[in-house]
């Protein structure tokens, strides 16, 4: 047997008790190859990675590493034999430095004292940083670094390990395009110096623009392998979602009613300055720029989230102000938080609880819960954003990714809302959920909400949106109407002619 | 291209549940009943005086007055905060009491109303520094304003008792209504109360939402602060209320009453059931952990046993209640 490939796995199945997690997979991946790996959310993808680090052992199935038979009781033999994992939720320490986030687990010690050597440790992590051509402080602590940042240490600290198989499990999922596309410039570095990388995301432009060959999951299926220059975008829906999905953003025929909310020059000291915009009834507004441009500042503003210093909101020709989320809603607005797990939903509760969390009042007679009317309720909105559960009692942590943001979607459904803000609604969830997303966007303007829209993904900006409106630096950079707009009039838009130019040159 | 829409098949949710026997009995609190059960077979092994109804009708009023805070502890508790100021609170509004009463020669029933004021204030000035100052933990402004609230008690009495109270106020510590102990009955009507609270009204369902998620919670617009407010002062009331109570059965006061009850009240809370890490408990289970610790100290104090061996068990008790939630869990995995 050559060694051709650095990794390969025949047959390998996964079994829990009640469920086949994983079955019959194959997999090859070659000596400085980046693979890409797609599949729907619960496909098998996280499973397949867990037995390739050792969290899981397979139940069935041979694993080779550079032709040699290897089986990993443990994720430290794994990380031994040289294969790391960078998480799309970054697993770091936050409170501590880069050095020591770097070095974890194997620190460098001082040949005579035994004592942890920082200055090497210093040294060696800021040479680390520079050849992934980053500047960062190897003292910073973590925490004061932004996402993309902290991929590129957990990256430095995969390189450190001598690490020869490094996963990447969505790491594109909070980056912006600029950030992006740092990464991929650091992926194909690490790929020309013979390191081979998994590279998972849901997003077909990292897929397209990175990897030789594509590998597709579906309902814990091995489908198949491709070069992807062989595959069109189709065919790999296709094989993906095992439908086809003739069109992924829907049909608009809403036609705008009266303004509903109007924003006025807006200000926050130090987030944003000078917003403007007006939404119509039955419109939906796309907001983009670039992470940090005050996108989701903006919202929370609006929502009473946060305060602002200066400006005005008017529903309906109204001034209102939100004192708090309470407020807003009472007054017709409703925010989906771009963190669905951390912000907006219980996840151990039932579907139910989490739909009528924000409409107690509305079930309740002198503050007693009427049981019957909840069910009702969570039945009636669940199913209007078919979600795809058994039952309204199944725990929200039980379901995918897609049909969590629709149990999001169905709380604000239970408020008489007549403006809805939703901040990155298809973040992480799979193409068949996002098309579902898409969908039910679609029918809230047509029932009439005014709704913003706001997303990093230029394809569902120009998709979706009847206007689209970029920010950067906390300002109104553009203000289209979506008719014949680019994705690089936006990006223009959004980060300055040069930089621009520089990415297309 | 021919573009044709999108349909999904139609899916129904199921709003009922079928009935199953493991749901029925896999319960926390079949497991405090069997406790409560072992604790009464061990109090009559122990002592012949135990286990008939006198006795164990009068035991209650030994440990029920302390047992009241412990409906709002639980609720505090689920929010993933923490008082362990209540002790302190019960000295500081006795003693308020008992010093408008014999110092300032006020009617008692005017004490009265200035304790449970006095209670409910400090309860306030927890919920408040616990809600202003964020970055700080509940547990250490409670930390503070128990040391705070028993050093005010002490200045307002020096280390001395206050007692000579009307005959009639001994009726809250003593007193029967239809041969049951009053407390008993107070302490029943609470549970109830807290019970429905809890369980059943939108104000306990935002107490358990705020102990999941209080982020999630504040954006769908549950007003977290308020809540929290309005439990510690609830918990400041519960406080003077015990206070009545305690002061009552023991006819005199001292600043140093009450000592270490915020323990012991968190104890029967976790043994009952409510979740350390916020956003799970039952007042069922609280109340049958009552019950087992207070019994346990009745039954052990019936024999002279010292104190230092109710607080091993107690402590024993308190790790197996956490353990064997996970030591089931780890069964289920494997």
């Amino acid at each position: 047997m050559t060694n051709e490939f650095v990794l390969e796995m025949k047959g390998i199945s996964k079994a829990f008790p009640g469920v086949k997690a994983l079955n019959d997979m194959q997999f090859q991946l070659k000596k400085g190859e980046i693979h890409a790996l797609m599949g729907e959310n619960g496909a098998g993808k996280s499973t397949f990675i867990k037995i390739i680090t050792g969290v899981h052992q397979p139940t069935e199935g041979e694993m080779l590493l550079v032709g040699e038979k290897v089986s990993f009781q443990n994720p430290k033999q794994a990380q031994q034999h040289g294969i790391a994992a960078i998480y799309q939720h970054v697993t770091s320490y936050p409170d501590l430095s880069v050095t020591e986030n770097i070095f974890m687990n194997h620190e460098i010690r001082h040949q005579v004292w035994k004592t942890l050597n920082w200055r090497e440790m210093h040294k060696q992590a800021r040479q680390l940083l520079r050849e992934l051509g980053s500047s960062l402080d190897p003292k910073a602590q973590m925490n004061t670094l932004s996402v993309a940042q902290q991929q590129i240490v957990e990256i430095a600290k995969a390189i450190s390990t001598k690490a020869k198989i490094i996963i990447m499990d969505e790491p594109t999922a909070a980056l912006t395009a600029r950030e992006s596309e740092e990464l991929y410039r650091i992926t194909e570095k690490l790929r020309d110096e013979g390191t081979s990388i998994i590279f998972i995301s849901h997003r077909f432009e990292d897929m397209y623009r990175l990897a030789s060959r594509v590998t597709v999951l579906r309902d814990s299926n091995y489908i198949g392998t491709w070069d992807v220059e062989d595959i069109s975008n189709e065919k790999l829906i296709v094989a993906m979602v095992g439908r086809e999905i003739n069109q992924i953003f829907p049909d608009k025929k809403t036609s705008a009613g009266e303004t509903v909310l109007e924003v006025k020059n807006l200000c926050k000291l130090g987030e944003f300055e000078d917003i403007s915009f007006s939404i119509k009834s039955g419109e939906i507004l796309g907001m983009t720029g670039l992470v940090g441009a005050g996108r989701t500042e903006v919202c929370q503003a609006i929502f009473g989230i946060t305060a602002f210093d200066k400006g005005e909101i008017l529903l309906s020709g109204r001034s209102i102000r939100n004192k708090n989320p309470q407020a807003a809603m009472n007054n017709g607005i409703g925010y989906l938080a771009e963190d669905r797990l951390d912000q907006g939903l219980l996840v151990d509760w039932s579907i139910e609880k989490n739909i009528t969390l924000a409409n107690l009042s509305d079930l309740s007679s002198f503050t007693w819960i009427h049981r019957d009317k909840e069910k009702r309720q969570a039945k009636e909105f669940g199913e209007k954003v078919h979600i795809k559960a058994t039952s309204i009692f199944d725990s929200v942590n039980s379901l995918s990714g897609g049909n969590q943001q629709k149990v999001a979607v169905a709380k604000l459904l239970t408020k008489e809302l007549k403006v809805i803000l939703l901040d990155e609604p298809t973040k992480g969830v799979d193409i068949g959920a996002k098309a579902a997303i898409y969908e039910i966007v679609q029918q809230l303007a047509e029932a009439g909400y005014a709704v913003l829209f706001v997303s990093s993904e230029m394809p569902e900006i120009l998709g979706m949106s009847d206007r689209i409106l970029v920010l950067k630096e906390g300002r109104i950079a553009a203000d289209f109407v979506n008719r014949g707009i680019t994705q690089e009039m936006i990006l223009e838009a959004a980060m300055g002619e040069e930089q621009v130019q520089e990415k297309s040159g | 291209m021919e573009q044709k829409k999108q349909t999904y098949q139609p899916r129904t949710l199921e709003t009922n549940l079928p009935f199953s026997w493991k749901r029925l009995f896999f319960q926390w609190e079949w497991m405090l009943l069997l406790i409560l059960i072992a604790v009464l077979l061990l109090g009559s092994y122990v002592s012949p005086y135990f286990l008939n109804y006198p006795s164990l009708r009068d035991g209650t009023m030994v440990f029920l007055d302390k047992a009241l805070i412990v409906f709002p502890m639980a609720m505090i508790m689920i929010m993933r905060d923490i008082d362990i100021s209540v002790g302190s609170t019960v000295a500081l509004s006795s003693v308020v009491m008992a010093t408008l009463y014999t110092s300032a020669g006020l009617p008692m029933e005017v004490a009265i109303i200035a304790c449970l004021a006095t209670g409910a204030i400090c309860g306030l000035i927890n919920g408040l520094l616990i809600v202003k100052f964020k970055e700080l933990s509940a547990v250490i402004v409670t930390l503070g304003t128990m040391i705070l609230y028993r050093g005010i008690a002490y200045i307002i009495l020096e280390d001395q008792a206050a007692g000579g109270f009307p005959e009639w106020f001994g009726f809250f510590g003593w007193g029967y209504v239809f041969g049951i102990p009053f407390l008993l009955i107070v302490f029943a009507a609470l549970a109830l109360l807290f019970g429905i609270v809890l369980h059943k009204t939108t104000f306990g369902r935002k107490v358990f939402a705020i102990g999941n998620n209080p982020t999630a919670s504040r954006f769908s617009g549950i007003k977290v602060d308020k809540v929290k407010v309005i439990v510690f002062m609830l918990a400041g009331l519960l406080a003077a209320v015990t206070a009545i109570f305690l002061t009552s059965r023991m006819g005199s006061t001292r600043p140093n009453i009450a000592t270490m009850y915020e323990l012991d009240i968190i104890a029967m809370a976790a043994l009952g059931g409510v979740s350390t890490a916020g956003g799970k408990g039952r007042v069922l289970g609280v109340v049958i952990a009552v019950f087992i610790i207070g019994y346990l100290q009745y039954g052990l104090g019936l024999i002279n046993l010292p104190s230092q061996i109710f607080l091993i068990i107690v402590g024993a008790l308190l790790i197996l209640s956490v353990a064997i939630p996970k030591l089931g869990g780890m069964m289920k995995r494997k």
